[in-house]
């Protein structure tokens, strides 16, 4: 069953604009927020057992307490970059609620001391960045954005900024570079945005529905919002659901949510005669799952990680019979190699290779032992890099050569797919 | 001062070292290509991997401090793939063209590759193509397909010469290097560039296809450009010297030099060099062995007294100033001794890097040694002394770095009011062609052919070793003087020396260097 903490007003056209959002409660949270001391509400959004929900699920009221107990500037910077295959939450999150985001922004800048923040926004969602303007404009004129806001002294301002369309800036240290100007790439760690982020001062990067979601968490209490999902996984998260799927779409259902009644009630099953092969459970950069796996899967971080997956952004691709895996993994690998930033060599020289050697097998140039040379290059791009998009390379290649194989050998073999009739999903041909 | 354990030798580091620098102070080789001591760290290569007790990875040296207790380990099967794979990342792509690369033999994919390597490639794929002939500027040629994005150059031109020509251009394995729209590598660093890149990829325009780099000796010296004395190793062979890179001195130059030094080398090979001394007569130049020469001037110049004057340069080593001085005011009883300052105008500039504006090694040098014997006439007294005729014999110890003295015509002009000249010299000059009737040029030793030392302009002597031998005749400044003072003395002869009998060396490399005689000049691609 979906569980609206978010989106309970999202099919409502007004909810978009001040006059909607505040009919429906909007920015009370923040009036008591601002009546309350900055590490009450940290302590709080630590008690909610939030994650990231950018794709890491890193605990997000931890990750605030890395930053320095001292009155240095410091930024908070949200990321709405929405660059995962298969991820289109945050998009709709900002079209139907910005204020909520712009909200949850303002306290989360009040617990963590920053008085500037930015919204780095996807650049293909320049609609959206129309819609975040105008709506910052409206909170700057209500008094809950600028100088002294709503006569309690605290002092925020909120600005958006546009990507221009590179994956890569999604990840937070590019996001950062690119803010700045620089080039969109990760930047070495240590040191951490935490200690030296944008312009080298402290900074916090949080996915548009991390800032979001602290809105209801303040609102109903860190109890309240823990009573949905698990120990380790606290409250909803939105789902994009996509692929061979009857009803595609977003969700918002409480985590440890199974995996099988999102793609059957939620999603509507699959077309008709269709047979379930497999599932990406958390954007494209997650290893698949077959569709055994899938069926007794549960939406949260711990069931995803012992199944030796991720869930990620929420971004659940599901694959039916109909679909090649080799094909369906050249779209992939295609993807990445073309995405990766190139400053570390196993990264830069890795997804290219990857990428050739599944075309040469699509092609049918394949050799068998390239099936495992695939295994060997993926297993060496993981962990030595920058940033993550190396593994995100890597995850995908090994899981579908690893539970497909059979496929693989057949291509190779046959020169064609084992699947009949299977359509080239290479896009980009 | 943290304790840590390095392949199970425990050593005490600085504060705040990295463990790649722990490593390497410690003499432990750790693969690696983006890191560089006089660079920030990119920690790009992912080669300089180490195994860290209580990390589940591979860590990068480069960039992990090192902490107390801290066990590290570097000779693990664990790096030992890690690095082998990392060396396989670099060279799938790599067009591996050794044969015709410059860097073959001192090339840092070849190095790594026998130690980790030795393998077959698995890579079956066709290689991404890139540049293959970039003309970066007037020193340095680019092939991008041998670039391995180590990004050093990148930060040189930001950190050091922050002249900022080069950036990334372009993502992922399509990702050049290159200089921003409408700009050239062109600075005065510029060549630093490709002393630092570790493959083949950024070229030398004055050293690419000269001479491979184990046909090269090499021997250290000191750069004879200006008055800092970049510490430098010098590269030749029986044709001669073919090129000059820095050596790291923390007090000096650190890790560089700058272009103007790299081009010294070439005074200093035959071609440029006076062989033979030569005198002047009514009936015109005759040519006559160095010594003989000095021996016969010194029927001039034995007489001494105020008839007799010295004219030093700053391009000679405190201990020759040491003798020539000594012998002038003892023995030829003369004070006429004059400091010969090429550009006045410009001599204390700096550009805040190394380049000085004296462009003498050892000005501060010589002054000590005009202090301690009292020596303490003017230009200006040259000059009037010159002109009422009361001097009648010059010696003059000419300049070896002639680009500098522009003054040259000017001051052959100035010393020929006196009725005879002696001119002592390394290089050859026209200039010095229209030197009066009695005048005499003796060759000199250069630089690289000599022991001795230079003061540099902060008062540092550095000492410098003989490098090799050009020109056996020619004779050093403490010679030539006890020559002219008609001291008998007997040089030492070479051991080494380069004479027309060693040239042409093996038939194969000339006849290898006509077929690439288009490549040769300097200045095209
Ligand atoms: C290659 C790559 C791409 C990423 N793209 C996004 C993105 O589009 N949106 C996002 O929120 N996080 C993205 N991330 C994760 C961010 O680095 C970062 O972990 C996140 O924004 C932190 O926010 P959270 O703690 O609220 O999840 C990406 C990470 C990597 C490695
Ligand atoms: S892992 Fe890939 S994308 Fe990330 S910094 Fe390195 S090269 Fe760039
Ligand atoms: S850069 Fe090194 S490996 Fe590459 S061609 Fe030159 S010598 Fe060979
Ligand atoms: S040109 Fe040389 S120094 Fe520059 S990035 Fe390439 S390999 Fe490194
Ligand atoms: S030397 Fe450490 S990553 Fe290159």
């Amino acid at each position: 069953m979906e569980i609206k903490l978010l989106s309970e007003h999202y099919s409502n056209p007004k909810f978009c604009e001040l006059a909607g959002y505040e009919a429906f409660g909007g920015y009370k949270v923040l009036k008591t927020a601002l009546t309350m001391q900055p590490q009450q509400i940290i302590d709080e959004v630590k008690a909610s057992g939030l994650r990231g929900r950018g794709g890491a699920g890193f605990p997000t009221g931890v990750k605030w307490g890395f930053l320095p107990k001292n009155g240095e500037p410091r930024y908070l910077l949200c990321n709405a970059d929405e660059g995962e295959p298969g991820t289109c939450k945050d998009r709709v999150m900002m079209e139907k609620a910005p204020h909520q985001l712009i909200e949850g922004m303002i306290i989360s800048g009040f617990a963590v001391g920053s008085k500037k923040g930015y919204i780095y926004v996807r650049g293909e969602y320049f609609h959206v960045i129309a819609i975040l303007e105008q709506a910052i404009l409206e909170a700057y004129k209500a008094g809950f954005l600028g100088k002294n806001i709503l006569g309690t002294g605290v002092d925020f301002d909120l600005d958006v900024y546009s990507g221009a369309g590179a994956y890569i800036c999604g990840e937070e240290t590019a996001l950062i570079s690119s803010l700045e100007g620089k080039k969109g790439q990760p930047k070495l760690k240590p040191p951490f945005p935490a200690v030296q982020g944008y312009l080298r001062k402290p900074t916090i990067v949080n996915n548009v529905e991390t800032l979001a979601a602290v809105v209801p968490i303040l609102r109903d209490g860190a109890a309240a919002y823990k009573k949905y999902g698990t120990e380790k996984s606290a409250g909803t998260k939105f789902f994009s659901l996509s692929g061979n799927i009857v009803k595609p779409g977003n969700y918002e259902v409480p985590l440890a949510y199974p995996l099988k009644d999102m793609i059957y009630k939620l999603g509507g099953g699959l077309r008709p005669g269709r047979k379930l092969k497999a599932v990406i459970p958390g954007g494209s950069s997650a290893p698949v799952l077959t569709a055994a796996e899938a069926e007794v899967a549960t939406l949260d971080y711990e069931c995803m990680a012992g199944m030796g997956t991720m869930l990620g952004s929420g971004a659940i691709i599901v694959i039916d019979d109909s679909q090649c895996m080799v094909d369906m993994l050249a779209v992939l690998t295609h993807f990445y190699s073309h995405e990766s930033c190139g400053q570390c060599t196993p990264c830069r020289e890795g997804t290219g290779w990857l990428n050739k050697i599944v075309h040469s097998i699509l092609e049918g140039r394949g050799r068998l032992q390239d099936i495992d040379l695939l295994v060997k290059v993926a297993d060496n791009m993981k962990g030595r890099t920058i940033c993550a998009l190396s593994d995100a390379a890597a995850l995908p290649v090994l899981s579908f050569v690893t539970k497909f194989r059979d496929e693989f050998e057949f291509y190779v073999r046959e020169g064609r797919s084992k699947v009949k009739g299977a359509s080239h999903a290479q896009m980009h041909h | 001062m943290p304790k840590c354990t390095i392949n199970g030798k425990e050593i005490e580091v600085k504060d705040g070292s990295t463990v790649i620098e722990a490593m390497h102070d410690q003499g432990i080789h750790v693969a690696h290509y983006c890191w560089h001591p006089g660079l920030s760290v990119a920690g790009v290569c992912r080669l300089c991997m180490v195994d860290i007790e209580g990390m589940p990875r591979v860590q990068i040296a480069c960039n992990t401090t090192v902490t107390e207790g801290m066990k590290i380990n570097n000779t693990s099967q664990k790096v030992k793939d890690a690095v082998k794979w990392g060396l396989d990342f670099h060279l799938i792509n790599h067009p591996l063209d050794c044969p015709i690369c410059d860097q073959a033999g001192e090339c840092g994919l070849q190095d790594q590759y026998m130690e980790f390597g030795k393998y077959d490639p698995e890579m079956a794929e066709k290689k991404v193509k890139k540049h293959k002939v970039m003309d970066l500027g007037p020193t340095v040629v680019l092939d991008s397909e041998r670039c391995i994005l180590c990004s050093r150059c990148v930060r040189f031109t930001k950190e050091v010469s922050q002249s900022n020509e080069l950036g990334i251009f372009n993502r992922g394995d399509h990702s050049e290097i290159s200089t921003f729209d409408g700009q050239k590598l062109d600075n005065n660093y510029s060549l630093n560039t490709v002393d630092i890149c570790p493959v083949g990829a950024l070229t030398s325009k004055d050293f690419r296809f000269r001479q491979r780099a184990w046909y090269l000796k090499e021997g250290n010296s000191i750069c004879n450009g200006c008055s800092t004395g970049c510490n430098i190793k010098t590269y030749f062979n029986k044709e001669g010297f073919f090129r000059v890179k820095p050596v790291y001195n923390k007090e000096v130059n650190g890790h560089w030099m700058c272009d103007d030094g790299r081009d010294l080398y070439k005074f200093v090979n035959r071609d440029h060099r006076y062989l033979k001394a030569s005198h002047r007569q009514e009936s015109g130049w005759s040519q006559i062995l160095p010594g003989a020469a000095a021996k016969e001037v010194s029927t001039h110049v034995k007489a001494g007294g105020e008839e007799l004057a010295l004219v030093l340069t700053g391009q000679y080593t405190t201990e020759e100033y040491e003798k020539i001085i000594g012998i002038f005011t003892k023995d030829l009883k003369t004070k006429n001794i004059f400091h010969w300052v090429n550009n006045k105008e410009s001599f204390e500039a700096f550009d805040n890097l190394l380049i000085r504006g004296d462009k003498n090694p050892n000005t501060k040098g010589l002054l000590q040694v005009f202090e301690k014997n009292q020596i303490s006439k003017t230009w200006a007294d040259l000059e009037t002394s010159l002109k009422a005729g009361a001097i009648k014999t010059v010696v003059v110890a000419g300049p070896e770095n002639l680009k500098f003295y522009k003054d040259l015509d000017a001051k052959v002009q100035l010393f020929s009011q006196a009725k005879k000249v002696i001119w002592l010299q390394t290089a050859k000059h026209p200039a010095l062609e229209k030197l009066p009737i009695n005048s005499w040029i003796i060759p000199m030793k250069s630089f690289v052919e000599k022991e001795g030392s230079f003061v540099n302009y902060k008062g540092l002597s550095q000492k410098m070793n003989k490098v090799t031998t050009i020109v056996s005749e020619a004779l050093t400044l403490a010679e030539a003087a006890e020559l002219m003072a008609g001291h008998q003395i007997s040089i030492k002869p070479d051991t080494h020396i380069l004479t027309d009998a060693d040239r042409p060396l093996d038939q194969v490399m000339s006849e290898h260097r006509k077929k690439n005689e288009f490549v040769f000049k300097r200045g095209t691609v």
